[in-house]
């Protein structure tokens, strides 16, 4: 491949460089230009990350040949940050406004945004949204994207930052700014893709075209002596250590590479390692392996049909496990019940679709790798390469990189192993990055579910008995589907009181994709059907739904279906009783909207709650936390909860910054690299605030004691730091903290805490009777939604959200998980649906856009728990949980319909509107 | 890969007609990217027209206007006569892809991406466009439905390249109008796209022409509508025929965007829909 050498001015500057025949303007900015500031989602101009402007225009430079630059003015984000005032004074709304959150996409917003305020100072929501409608967002749900690019309109409620004494302390409660915002609003964070060094070898992956296919592999010493520029092949055989890997013991059964047998589309056979300027150019289809495709199961029914191929040999009949609590008897409950309700529930995977694809960079390095890559776990992928590498975990070091969104799938290995085989085999640093193809088709998602499900109730409107059976489909691999099979029991009750309950779910292998953790484990498809025959019971009672549910609902003191007594914190009755006030005005707002519109349109309103238990089911999940002070009174701490744009960053930080009692911004935080930071667990399962928090919590507390112990000052000392060094200020006068340099540890800390929290539960007998978590957050959520009845369009208008977080330890982060979780939750109740081989791209997988996310309003409800830091409890999957099955009984008022399938697109709407 | 920047529409088709491998033609160069990096097409030999002379007009060509190969949805968008002429066509254009697409996406790629769902082509169809190739033979003009084949393949020979769009004049008292239906707000593909023109004498239509897209393995022509609408006063019973007609003449595809049953029935609420549009546009124009 020849360059021919253009001319450019990128950012101010001139710029020559040779530009390759179909090379596309991102990958030379990026690689010979040193603009990784510009970030790439998709390669095909779906998802607008790669924004730039090219003489003033915004362009997806991704579809921008690389020779069109010739004599062009190139500016990208850093560039406009530098030097024009209208992107500066964006940045600061952006930060202020909590518009970022992973920060992928914050590049693409700034550049668009920019071009649009440089030619409009006042744009009205409409024409922001057509100037940002080519820019998608997985994490924040636009509304504070939309506010903050409107020079006026950045609402400044009493929360915001501008409403905080400059000088405050960030503690808890404070609505801060997240602390790394910056290296997201100017894309110098370093995400998965952005660390290898320009010119690292590259990996590319051979994946099967097949849902099921055996395969031989031809001579790849030969393929490699005639390809130029390949540097190595691998394959099992290349494997060390264990050849399979997973998450849950005894469930480890993904291989590397597969072994004679590939079980899904895009299952990964060998990996071609080269130079980079023939991976540019290398074709997969010249790798030599042949394929015989085998009959594939693709989806529950027929994997479990009698002599369906088993996929594992160890699980007949594909049965992957199950998960089952019993409380009183559920069958005579029902049975003695007035009414009963009852429904067939199915839904298909759904796809994270964070707009980073999963990317790293490795190196050998002593006697083992480091390996640099997007993760939400890096000390499991630690433990998990040492094992497949077969190497002591001392010589596998992991450095998270950024994470440009996770939603769960990042839990999982993806490069890691691949990046790590080829560092290791090669002896040199290699990078690689999964096309967006490959990374829909080969990495965990959504399990597809199918539930039948009855509800009983008396006609004093109190439930009698409840029967869930759900079937889950787990693709071609266990990853987290052993959690989903047992969440999902636990939780299918909703938060509501129900003495006599069955539930059972069962994992079941096909050659589909491996299904894994996707924000809520199961829990929101089971929600769903719960919440649906909730309305359904109300409106045979003639009772109002919200009320319906206000009279079931779990209180204080109320046993769980697992026989657990909470007697605090038990927040769903404050989040309905917060709603009431809404959904009665817009309960009248819609009737009257349809009382007197013309055409097709009726308006309807939904309510639906929902629980999610913080922490692992039933087992240990501890955090530890690090910090110390150096002999410059400098306070570090090592905070290793992975941030994938929720915010721990920040608010381990407030945590810690609290309990020590400085201001937060005095803090020096390093990451999750595990060689310097100890485990602070997974990010899933809600846990970071409340357990990894606890730990911040404690540790903070104990340095503030050996620091106090120093003066002996009195507990309720204040400490200051000069730039004397710290003193410490009580009754008896002011001390100074003398910090001897020759007393410092080996990281040069003269004092040091590292603290631990593990929440106490207990195990799960045989039905499921227990204590399987610590604390539960609750969530209740109103949608107001449209329906084109002529077209079968569903547009939603506005969603109210009350959620317990115990205590908001950063309200504006909360609304930002919220509101991220509602376009989460939107997007899986109207459009989202991944069919393998069909939708393995951002154009025919549809994702909400900015246009798609109607206004948001967050209740924050604060029933402090005792197990929590300051009595706060997780939120990231509560977010999700409710939003579905709002809009779903939103649409059954607005029209009658109950659907029992999602997503509800309008093909399914209209075809059931005419059905009627 | 080799890169061609030729120097004249002629060397373009020499080099285009001496190729052995794959070849493309680069205008925005959008399509193009996209099937490189989805592994479906590689081009030996990527030849880039857009600098040539005429490509990034829009100019009068007598009482019509003609549109280079390489002229934007942007560049269509801010030319004001061009829109008021040609609302419907403007708007389809419009459509394809976001503000970021729309500084590189062209009317001509649009239409040899040869994709059922393209936008632009069923308001070209219904505008009676014609486009203009240069080719080995010379040029030669041909009606815009007759380029698209079958999905993703288009009647242009070896060595061809479409060097401009044509619209007609514009007549008195007539107007465009597009409408797609796709399920969610911005940036989709469409499931049913519809082109409307109207002339009307008085308020009575007197000339229509109507296309589907997204219904069929290529842009409809769809006389049925078209007869369905002349001579009416766009009544209940004319939309209704028309609403029909558009039903009546669908062939889609089952996919997981929409139904076979529900795009025929899009097609006719679109057909109502945009021939309401392009009325009310028409009544408007002197």
């Amino acid at each position: 491949m020849s360059g021919q050498e253009i001319t450019l001015t990128l950012n101010g500057e001139r710029r020559a460089t040779p530009a390759h025949p179909g090379e596309r303007l991102s990958a030379m900015l990026r690689e010979r230009l040193d603009a990784r500031d510009v970030k790439i989602g998709c390669d095909a101009g779906d998802c607008g990350a790669c924004t730039v402007l090219v003489d003033g225009d915004p362009v997806c430079a991704c579809l921008t040949p690389a020779h069109r630059a010739d004599g062009r003015k190139i500016e990208t984000v850093a560039g406009l940050l530098e030097r024009d005032p209208l992107a500066q004074a964006l940045e600061a709304r952006f930060l202020k406004g909590g518009a970022a959150q992973c920060g992928i996409c914050t590049p693409g917003m700034m550049v668009s945004a920019t071009a649009l305020l440089r030619q409009n100072a006042d744009p009205t929501e409409d024409e922001i949204k057509d100037a940002l409608g080519g820019v998608l967002c997985r994490c924040t749900g636009y509304r504070k994207i939309l506010d903050a690019v409107h020079p006026g309109r950045d609402k400044g409620g009493d929360r915001q930052p501008d409403n905080i004494d400059p000088g405050g302390p960030g503690h808890v409660g404070e609505a801060i700014p997240r602390l790394d915002g910056r290296g997201k609003t100017r894309g110098s964070e370093r995400f998965g893709d952005d660390v290898a060094p320009p010119g690292t070898l590259e990996i590319r992956i051979i994946r099967c075209p097949h849902d099921h296919a055996g395969f031989s592999i031809g001579d790849t010493g030969k393929f490699v002596e005639k390809t130029s520029g390949i540097v190595a092949v691998l394959t099992a055989a290349d494997v060390p250590g264990d050849q399979d890997f997973g998450v849950i013991p005894g469930f480890r059964d993904q291989p590397v590479f597969a072994r004679d047998t590939a079980r899904f589309r895009g299952e990964a056979v060998a990996a071609v390692v080269g130079e980079a300027v023939c991976m540019a150019e290398f074709d997969p289809a010249s790798f030599p392996v042949a394929w015989t495709p085998r009959p594939a199961v693709t989806d529950t029914d027929a994997a479990t049909a009698p002599g369906a191929p088993v996929l594992h040999a160890r699980h007949a009949g594909n049965l992957m496990c199950k998960g089952f609590v019993k409380t009183g008897d559920a069958e005579h409950a029902l049975a003695v019940a007035d009414i009963v309700a009852e429904g067939h529930f199915t839904s298909g995977f759904v796809e994270h679709a964070y707009i980073e694809p999963e990317a790293g960079y490795a190196l050998p390095e002593g006697d083992g790798v480091t390996v640099h890559a997007c993760t939400q776990a890096p000390v499991m992928d630690r433990e998990s390469l040492a094992a497949i590498l077969n190497l002591p975990e001392s010589a596998v070091r992991i450095v998270p990189a950024g994470v440009g969104g996770g939603f769960g799938a990042k839990l999982d290995l993806s490069v890691q192993p691949y990046l790590a085989l080829a560092a290791l085999k090669t002896g040199k640093p290699v990078r690689m990055a999964y096309s967006r193809s490959e990374s829909m088709q080969s990495t965990t998602k959504r399990h597809p579910s199918d539930i039948r499900l009855r509800i009983g109730a008396r006609r004093d409107g109190t439930l009698s008995g409840m029967a869930f059976h759900g079937v889950f489909n787990s693709g071609a691999y266990a990853s987290w589907g052993p959690t989903v099979a047992n969440r999902v029991p636990v939780h299918a009750s909703g938060p509501y009181r129900i003495g006599d309950y069955l539930a059972e779910a069962r994992g079941i292998y096909t050659h589909g994709p491996p299904a894994g953790a996707f924000r809520g484990f199961g829990v929101p498809q089971a929600a769903i059907a719960q919440e649906a025959l909730l309305d359904e019971l109300a409106a045979r009672l003639e009772i109002d739904p919200l009320e319906f549910r206000l009279k079931n609902v779990l209180e204080n003191g109320v046993t769980t279906v697992c026989g657990q007594v909470f007697d605090q914190g038990v927040g769903i009755g404050a989040c309905l009783r917060a709603l009431r006030p809404a959904w009665q005005r817009e309960r009248v707002a819609a009737a009257n909207f349809n009382a007197t519109a013309s055409g097709h349109f009726r308006r309807g309103v939904g309510v639906a709650s929902g629980w999610y238990g913080c922490g692992n089911t039933s087992l240990p999940n501890p955090s530890t936390i690090r910090c110390g002070i150096t002999s410059k009174g400098e306070i570090v701490l090592h905070q290793g909860a992975a941030d994938i744009g929720q915010g721990a960053n920040t608010v381990i930080a407030q945590i810690f910054a609290t309990a020590l009692g400085v201001p937060v911004d005095r803090l020096r935080i390093l990451g999750g690299d595990t060689a310097i930071t100890p485990d602070a667990g997974k990010t899933s399962a809600s846990r970071q605030t409340f357990v990894t928090g606890t730990a911040a919590r404690l540790a903070g507390e104990a340095l503030r004691a050996k620091l106090l112990a120093r003066v002996n000052a009195a507990r309720d000392a204040r400490i200051d730091l000069t730039p004397e060094g710290i003193q410490i200020v009580d009754g008896s006068g002011r001390h100074s903290v003398a910090l001897d340099p020759a007393a410092a540890d080996d990281d040069g800390y003269v004092l040091t805490a590292c603290e631990t929290y593990d929440p106490p539960t207990e195990p799960l007998d045989e039905n499921g009777q227990g204590a399987p978590y610590a604390q539960f957050g609750y969530a209740a959520h109103i949608a107001v939604i449209e329906v084109d009845t002529g077209l079968g369009t569903v547009r939603p208008l506005r969603m109210i959200a009350a959620h317990d977080v115990g205590r908001a330890i950063n309200p504006l982060l909360i609304e930002g998980q919220v509101e991220g979780g509602i376009a989460q939750g939107l997007g899986m109740a109207l459009m989202e649906e991944y069919l393998p081989g069909r939708t393995e791209n951002l154009h025919d997988y549809l994702i909400p856009t900015i246009g798609d996310v109607p206004p948001i309003e967050t209740l924050i409800i604060e029933e402090a728990d005792a197990h929590g830091p300051y009595g706060a409890k997780g939120l990231g999957e509560h977010a999700l949980i409710p939003t579905a099955p709002a809009i779903l009984n939103a649409i059954r008022a607005a029209t009658g319909l109950s659907l029992r399938r999602v997503p509800v697109t309008p093909s399914r709407l209209r075809a059931a509107l005419k059905e009627r | 890969m080799r890169y061609h920047r030729p120097t004249s529409i002629g060397d373009a088709v020499a080099i285009a007609q001496d190729a052995s491998g794959t070849c493309r033609f680069l205008a925005g160069g959008t399509d193009v990217l996209v099937q490189l990096r989805a592994d479906l097409v590689t081009p030996d030999d990527l030849i880039d027209i857009k600098h040539l002379p005429g490509m990034r007009d829009i100019s009068r060509a007598g009482d019509g206007w003609r549109i280079g190969a390489a002229v934007t949805g942007a560049e269509m968008s801010e030319n004001a006569d061009l829109k008021r002429e040609w609302p419907g066509v403007v708007e389809a254009m419009d459509l394809v892809g976001s503000t970021q697409i729309q500084g590189r996406a062209t009317l001509t790629g649009n239409l040899c991406n040869a994709s059922p769902a393209a936008d632009s082509v069923p308001a070209m169809v219904a505008a009676d466009a014609t486009v203009t190739i240069a080719g080995p033979g010379g040029e030669r003009t041909v009606p815009v439905a007759e380029i698209p084949v079958s999905p993703g393949r288009t009647s242009l020979q070896k060595g061809e390249v479409i060097t401009a769009v044509n619209l007609p004049a514009r007549a008195a008292r007539s107007a465009d109008a597009y409408l797609r239906f796709i399920p969610r707000t911005e940036m989709d593909i469409a499931v049913v796209g519809c082109g409307i023109n109207l002339t009307l004498d008085g308020d009575t239509i007197t000339h229509a022409r109507a296309s589907l897209g997204a219904v069929a393995p290529t842009v409809l022509l769809v006389d049925a509508i078209a007869d369905a609408l002349i001579g009416s006063t766009l009544g209940d019973a004319a939309l209704d025929a028309a609403a029909a007609a558009a039903s009546a003449a669908c062939n889609p595809i089952d996919d997981k965007r929409g139904t076979i049953e529900f795009r025929t029935r899009v097609a006719g609420v679109l057909t109502k829909r945009a021939a309401k549009i392009a009325y009310e546009r028409a009544r408007g124009q002197s």
